[in-house]
């Protein structure tokens, strides 16, 4: 025997409630069950009452429809939030890897490369940005020509 | 008499790698001066500054997995290897050695929730499908032990030999023969000999292995980093400078 019921799940469309988001589930006369999602309106274009829409109202209930929509509303806004905390992280990372690369083209510079000072390479090593970076940098290169200078290599 | 304990980096088969594995020693000395460290790497890419750095140097062929080779070739009892492109960024490194506790080896884990950073994580066999469990990117490891040193160099041969298509067992798909993983899962769930071998997971051990790409909020260690990875934002191929 075939018949059709509105699923349990149905959530506002709109805040005024002029549409719903349903699912009308049939089984025809030899068991197979389909399922449709259906957007339903309040009233058609002319502004008539529309039968479907009362009739999944009065199956599921408002106040069901109005906790489907409050805990989906909460779900997709902590959907959001965790897509906007991983594009940060992402950047985050992006920002990182652009910063590690960028060190090790300051290691190749000679003068860096072989600088005794451990303490201020290591600074460099852990500076935060490349500012940072740049300013222990210019510390040891100013170290090594001071040096190389004192010692008569240049 | 105390076990000798020190590091295995490995630098082989791009130029670029030899210069990660500078900078990845130099960090590990800015948290560890007395760090006892052993470079493996090709004889053409070894400098005066690599060599002033290193407490030991052995030379290695180029190829691409000579990591697991240098491994097997570690000077120390207890040996932590680190792959080249990660840093170290925090003092914890110099307690590395007690994590080895009562196990045979150590590593970082493969998750479900941090799959998304591998090309490849789930893959079929002929007994369905299954995931990768251990991450090869360090590992903590008792030499003292036969079964330790005999499943090194096993790791090594198994993989060189896949990656040769020298071996490869029926009903695997043939990309899985890129991944030192593959070989490291055959001989950890397939090979009787190693079924006794106590294999342990570094505590939090997202700080002692954190890719970068993991930058998800899921997938943070509750510690502070201790070794970053920076696999897959660094392009291995371009000269650096």
């Amino acid at each position: 025997m075939s018949s059709r019921k509105w699923l349990d799940n149905a959530f506002w469309e709109t805040s005024e409630k002029q549409m719903v988001n349903c699912i009308l589930e049939l089984e025809d006369d030899v068991g197979r069950v389909t399922r449709q999602v259906m957007k339903i309106s309040k009233t058609d274009v002319h502004g008539n009452a529309n039968s479907d829409f009362d009739e999944v109202v009065s199956s599921v209930s408002e106040e069901v429809i109005d906790k489907n929509t409050e805990e989906r509303r909460a779900r997709k806004k902590a959907e959001q939030e965790e897509e906007k905390q991983r594009e940060l992280e992402h950047v985050k990372a992006r920002k990182l890897e652009d910063l590690f690369n960028y060190k090790l083209e300051i290691f190749e510079i000679p003068e860096i490369k072989e600088t005794k000072n451990r303490k201020l390479k290591s600074k460099l090593r852990r500076s935060k940005n490349k500012i940072e970076a740049n300013l222990f940098a210019m510390m040891i290169l100013a170290e090594e020509l001071e040096r190389k200078e004192q010692s008569g290599e240049v | 008499m105390e076990k000798s304990k020190g590091f295995v980096i490995v630098a082989s088969n791009k130029p670029n790698f030899y210069k990660y594995a500078v900078n990845l020693i130099e960090s590990i000395r800015d948290f560890h001066e007395d760090a006892q460290i052993c470079l493996v790497t090709e004889e053409r890419f070894i400098e005066d500054h690599g060599r002033e750095l290193a407490d030991k140097v052995i030379f290695c062929d180029s190829h691409y997995r000579a990591k697991l080779w240098g491994m097997a070739k570690s000077p120390y009892d207890l040996t932590m290897y680190i792959d080249a492109d990660m840093e170290c960024e925090h003092e914890d490194i110099a307690n590395v050695f007690d994590e080895i506790k009562d196990h045979d080896v150590v590593f970082s884990q493969l998750t479900d929730d941090r799959s998304y950073t591998y090309s490849e994580y789930y893959f079929d066999t002929p007994q369905g499908k299954q995931s990768f469990t251990l991450c090869g990117g360090v590992c903590l490891y008792d030499m003292t032990k036969p079964i330790v040193r005999e499943f090194m160099w096993d790791w090594w041969v198994l993989t060189r030999r896949q990656m040769a298509n020298e071996w490869w067992p029926r009903g695997y798909s043939e990309s899985l023969k890129a991944w030192d993983q593959f070989s490291l899962w055959w001989l950890t769930e397939k090979e009787d000999k190693y079924k006794d071998l106590n294999i342990g997971i570094f505590d939090d051990d997202l700080r002692w292995n954190y890719y970068n790409a993991l930058n998800w909020a899921i997938t943070r260690p509750e510690g502070e980093v201790i070794l970053r990875h920076y696999s897959s934002g660094l392009n291995k191929d371009e000269d650096i400078v």
